[in-house]
């Protein structure tokens, strides 16, 4: 059986391919790796070393841009801040998302169709077309210059791709899952309780690393929504950095270097579970 | 355990009907095996006893009670899966227990419970397992065993073996029947594999096209078909099927066929001369030598299984197949003759089909 089961590793190349394949990935990888590793080494350097060498190792290391902004408070609590919003976001979409998918997944009722299309109607607007809108119905809410004032909006708008997501993968699950679930007495709640969400790890992984990154680079409804600079996710607070010290680009890097640097953690842990999940049904398993 | 009373069943999807009114009545610690073509409706009727399937008319008795409005669970019924159908997140201990886990028996109660029926069906090393971890006939084997514990009144099995391979669903097949014997539940077993239901049922359920054909023993249905359909369908090889007309043949009564050779028929076939009828020739009832029609033809097609040879050969202008002994000497375009005893020959009907 091990012949059938190719895995891209075990595909047979010729020299010529091969070397075009290092040489178009490399120069891919590049364009990414070139400007974070820039970004992160000119935090070491002195300005005028960055005048002169943007792209090399600094000549001397000046831990000082770092620890200084590590040291500061107002970094850490742009993570803070950042972290709770984007945290509250992908918990209350991880939620409220499955929930509903797993209804219009299983549930056959009037106007289920219909339902699940109003909801990714919602994948067609981009938050900033809605901006004005939204800017007054949270006015009326009293929820301006709070943190629920970004989180619900964010939530709302990453329902659709979310409730698209968990339904395939819930869609996918054998229904004869389901029937034996039932013939052993669940009913829904218990059968979404015991079954579905421990079977759906890779799903609720994807919807929620998404759902965080979108959170985290969210930049145009904190702007609107909060005022307070105590209250600024990092995005925000970058702007805030960068008009101080617009000058002193090292400090900009060191900042930018740091604030990136909980995402690319994050994601290098749950990758393996954001491809498993990105993939779901894709093939017969 | 329970009897089970089916009252005039039916299904529609719409305004088509798929099952036309099933009336049966299975004993308590009977075996029935529900067979057919796919398509006949017997998975359907299955999963309208176990409440999966809603019923569009008729009333399902279980143990003198109608269960028409009760879930699966209520029934007290259990069911096993084609595709066994186990929770891929738990052990194969969590499989078995789910079900009295979720009627709230306690924790010691259950593990009782499953280590009992670990140890009937073997499991017991393999109770910490996850279901991944098993193999085919392993998974089946859980799947029993969630079905055992509950102690329900009915076992359900919908085509349990048909994803093992064949050597592991013969193994299996003789633990389903000593596991019966063991227990005593009663069971409804669908499949659409004749000798799987010959094999393992007290009596067999024949469905075509929604409607019952005959219901009667393994034996009752291979030596006296109600029709056409169910000769054909019990028994393997299939039944030769050929057609012609009833006359007389040295004042004995036999069928001419479209070539004009006759074939003797047993006289106490309730037949008329000029009737246009079908015979039925079971393969494994033609011998070399004996009383009865000569039946011959050249050798189409020779399959040795080892004890036994099929033969396909051509006689009135059909194709007729021949079950001999394996040391007979067939081979491709040979000249092959034999003997069908009028006894053993079947008549059925030209225009019903049913048998006469």
């Amino acid at each position: 059986m091990t012949d059938t089961s190719i895995s891209g590793t075990s595909v047979r190349m010729n020299a010529g391919t091969r070397i075009y394949l290092y040489v178009s990935l490399s120069l891919v990888a590049a364009l990414v790796l070139v400007p974070l590793l820039a970004t992160a080494l000119g935090g070491f350097k002195s300005l005028g070393e960055l005048r002169v060498n943007p792209f090399g190792l600094p000549a001397q290391w000046h831990w000082s841009n770092y620890l200084d902004i590590l040291f500061g408070d107002r970094y850490w609590r742009q993570m803070i801040n950042s972290l709770f919003i984007a945290i509250m976001t992908v918990f209350l979409t991880v939620v409220a998302s499955a929930m509903a998918a797993f209804t219009l997944a299983h549930v056959k009722f009037f106007g289920a169709g219909q339902l699940l299309n109003y909801f990714l109607i919602g994948l067609m607007f981009p938050a900033a077309t809605a901006i004005l809108p939204l800017f007054i119905r949270i006015r009326d809410l009293g929820l301006l210059d709070t943190y629920w004032g970004v989180i619900l909006p964010q939530v709302a708008f990453g329902l659709g791709m979310s409730i698209l997501l968990f339904r395939n993968y819930f869609r996918n699950l054998p229904d004869e899952l389901f029937q034996a679930a039932f013939v052993d007495g669940c009913g829904y709640i218990r059968f979404f309780w015991h079954i579905s969400l421990p079977l759906s790890r890779p799903i609720i992984a994807t919807v929620g690393i998404i759902s965080f990154v979108n959170s985290w680079n969210s930049y145009i409804l904190p702007l609107i929504m909060l005022n307070t600079e105590t209250k600024y996710p990092w995005p925000l607070g970058i702007m805030v950095y960068r008009g101080e010290f617009g000058t002193q680009w090292q400090l900009v890097l060191a900042f930018i270097t740091l604030t990136i640097l909980p995402t690319v953690i994050v994601f290098f842990l749950a990758q393996k579970h954001i491809i498993a999940g990105l993939t779901a049904g894709a093939v017969k398993g | 355990m329970a009897s089970v009373e089916l009252n005039d069943i039916r299904k529609s999807y719409g305004t088509l009907e798929v099952i036309h009114g099933v009336s049966l009545s299975i004993d308590d610690g009977e075996f029935i095996a529900l067979v057919g073509p796919s398509g006949c409706g017997k998975s359907t009727l299955l999963r309208m006893i176990a409440g999966l399937e809603e019923i569009t008319n008729g009333e399902v008795m279980i143990a003198g009670r109608i269960v028409n409005p009760l879930t699966p669970r209520e029934r007290n019924i259990a069911m096993v899966f084609q595709s066994y159908a186990l929770y891929p997140h738990m052990s194969v201990a969590g499989n078995m227990g789910f079900n009295l886990k979720l009627s709230g028996v306690p924790k010691p109660e259950i593990e009782k419970r499953v280590s009992e029926a670990a140890r009937m069906l073997a499991l017991t090393d393999l109770l910490d397992r996850k279901p991944s971890q098993l193999s085919g006939g392993q998974r089946q084997r859980v799947a029993m065993g969630r079905a055992i514990v509950r102690d329900p009144a009915v076992f359900l099995f919908d085509e349990p073996l048909s994803n093992l391979d064949a050597k592991l669903r013969v193994q299996m097949r003789t633990e389903i029947k000593s596991l019966h014997q063991k227990v005593g539940t009663t069971s409804i077993y669908v499949t659409h594999d004749q000798i799987e239901a010959m094999t393992l049922a007290d009596r067999i359920v024949v469905l075509h096209q929604g409607n019952i054909e005959q219901v009667g023993t393994p034996l009752e249905l291979y030596r006296q078909p109600a029709n056409l359909f169910v000769a054909g369908f019990i028994g393997s090889p299939a039944m030769n099927i050929l057609d012609g007309v009833v006359d007389a043949e040295n004042g004995e009564p036999a069928v001419r066929l479209g070539d004009g050779s006759a074939v003797r028929i047993a006289p106490q076939r309730n037949v008329r001369r000029g009737q246009s009828v079908k015979i039925g020739l079971r393969p494994e009832h033609f011998v070399s030598v004996g009383s009865g029609s000569i039946i011959s033809g050249r050798t189409l097609l020779v399959e040795p299984t080892g004890a036994q040879t099929h033969v396909l050969f051509e006689f009135a202008g059909s194709q007729i197949t021949a079950i001999v002994d394996g040391d007979h000497p067939a081979r491709y375009g040979a000249y092959f003759e034999s003997v069908a005893d009028g006894e053993k020959v079947y008549v059925f009907d030209g225009a019903s089909g049913v048998a006469l």
